[in-house]
């Protein structure tokens, strides 16, 4: 129980009650840990923020042009963005479980698939999917980030997956397995949803990676946020102010994401609070 | 990608340390603007501009050394003094020259819309609602995107990209300088047989070398050596072997 306690109990409940039960330690590391990590992320944040403000009321001339420019460039990087974890994450789940499947056929594609994709990188496929395979079909600039970023990122997450279900204690499935639940149900009601905790995390994090790698499809003249910087500075010479900006507004959004990502995951680990 | 730039930023920086010996130049070209510069089946830089420079140097006492840069950070590499001279069929425009120096112009040139056989438009007017390729950065963009019309601009990054996707039927017509234009549409195998010059805009843009406002002696010494090769006629012969004209 002691034990238990120790690995589970958050340090908020601790200091909450007014007593430590626990080897002092243990509680102390992970609430400096936690508390590290929110300064960090703050700091940035504010860092960022204050930085983008203080360059546009400063220097309106050219710092606020270039924001003013770039809002259209959003409207593509998210588009490809949310289009992409939408499509990356049921292909991850699928590959996750078919790297896991006894079925030697299954087994086989869904790792052929990992690593042949794992090994190119995600430039390349763009411009492969793109480019190359307009000789037999063609898909519009959209369709072709979209299916190369779910694709490249698919192959990862089918990794995130693999390791989530795999971590979750052999007993469980043994359990459900006993009380009568077939296969399919034993993983959609008992492991998914426990290996769910370990998932999102890495999963969330190659999100955010997913947004940053966007910027490649300037390669396809898609007008996302970079492409629309790209074309700002070849035109006004003004390098250092536009990535200035480029590199801030990423910043924000990810750093805003990155906490959606950590309150997801707190809601997540809800039980183990209530311990 | 961040990575990519550092590298594309300090890898010049470097080797410039190293090449900036007595009357050694360094010039930056983006060898994918036939046949202004390319790059032949040796993966060296040849071209008209290539040419042009090394018989200006050779008329002044400098030897000039070529180097492969993406057109989008040219300019700030020369700005940075990553090299001594941009040699990129570069247009001649208030914007650039408030930002850096130019020689004399050395060749004129007008910006022509290419689109697949069969396809005709006689301005950008007839253009509206389509879409039109270009290469980032480029004169041919900036004309389309200060011409008034409503069509879709879509930039590459490189015009031969754009010309692929043309032929591919993805957009409609690309804009470009009249010499990549016509070397596209009459002489690219795989190329020329689908393409057409549909139309030529009026304005004339020169083109000229490009170095960093402090590098004064630089410019005017190939001044001086693009007026003797224009005297002797090697100016002529570069214009007629590459450009036909």
């Amino acid at each position: 129980m002691n034990e238990e306690n120790q690995n589970n109990m958050p340090a908020g409940v601790v200091a909450a009650e007014g007593k430590i039960e626990v080897p002092a330690g243990g509680i102390k590391l992970s609430e400096e840990r936690k508390d590290s990590v929110i300064n960090a992320w703050t700091l940035a944040l504010v860092g960022a923020v204050a930085s983008l403000t203080i360059l546009c009321t400063v220097w309106p001339d050219p710092y606020l042009d270039v924001l003013a420019f770039l809002p259209g460039g959003l409207v593509i990087t998210f588009q490809v963005t949310i289009l992409s974890i939408l499509c990356a994450i049921p292909l991850g789940l699928i590959t996750g479980l078919g790297r896991l499947s006894k079925n030697r056929v299954i087994n086989l594609i869904a790792s052929t698939y990992v690593e042949v994709i794992r090994g190119i990188p995600l430039l390349v496929q763009i411009f492969y999917i793109y480019y190359a395979l307009a000789k037999f079909l063609q898909v519009s600039g959209l369709t072709s980030a979209v299916i190369a970023i779910s694709f490249c990122y698919g192959a990862y997450m089918g990794e995130v997956f693999r390791a989530g279900i795999m971590a979750v204690n052999k007993g469980q499935t043994e359990a459900a397995r006993s009380l009568g639940f077939n296969k399919v149900q034993t993983m959609m009601y008992v492991i998914l949803p426990q290996a769910l905790r370990t998932i999102v995390p890495p999963v969330g994090n190659e999100c955010i990676a997913m947004l940053k790698d966007t910027s490649l499809v300037s390669v396809m003249a898609m007008p996302d946020l970079m492409q629309f910087g790209r074309s700002y500075a070849a035109k006004t010479y003004l390098y250092f102010e536009t990535y200035t900006i480029i590199a801030l507004i990423y910043l924000i959004i990810t750093l805003l994401l990155s906490k959606g990502v950590s309150i997801l995951e707190g809601r997540l680990n809800y039980y183990d609070k209530r311990k | 990608m961040f990575r990519r730039f550092l590298l594309a930023i300090l890898l010049p920086a470097v080797m410039a340390t190293s090449a900036s010996a007595a009357e050694k130049i360094s010039v930056a070209c983006n060898p994918t603007w036939p046949p202004m510069e390319l790059l032949d089946d040796n993966k060296q830089i040849v071209g008209f501009d290539v040419d042009m420079i090394h018989a200006i140097c050779k008329e002044v006492g400098l030897e000039a050394e070529f180097r492969n840069v993406a057109w989008d950070g040219i300019f700030a590499g020369v700005a940075a003094g990553s090299y001594d001279l941009v040699a990129s069929g570069v247009t001649i425009t208030p914007e650039r020259q408030k930002a850096f120096l130019f020689t004399e112009p050395y060749y004129n040139v007008s910006q022509i819309i290419v689109m697949q056989n069969g396809q005709s438009a006689k301005g950008f007017e007839d253009l509206k609602g389509k879409k039109v390729g270009g290469q980032i950065g480029t004169t041919g963009v900036f004309v389309a995107q200060k011409c008034g019309v409503e069509f879709t601009l879509r930039e590459y990054d490189d015009v031969g990209l754009a010309m692929q996707d043309l032929v591919n039927g993805r957009i409609d017509a690309v804009v470009c300088d009249s010499p990549v234009a016509l070397y596209y549409a009459n002489k690219k195998e795989g190329f020329s047989d689908v393409l057409t010059v549909a139309f030529r805009t009026e304005a004339n843009e020169h083109l000229g070398f490009v170095a960093k406002k402090e590098n004064k002696d630089l410019i005017e010494k190939l001044n001086k050596g693009l007026a003797a090769i224009r005297a002797n006629g090697v100016e002529a012969a570069l214009k007629k072997k590459w450009l036909g004209d």
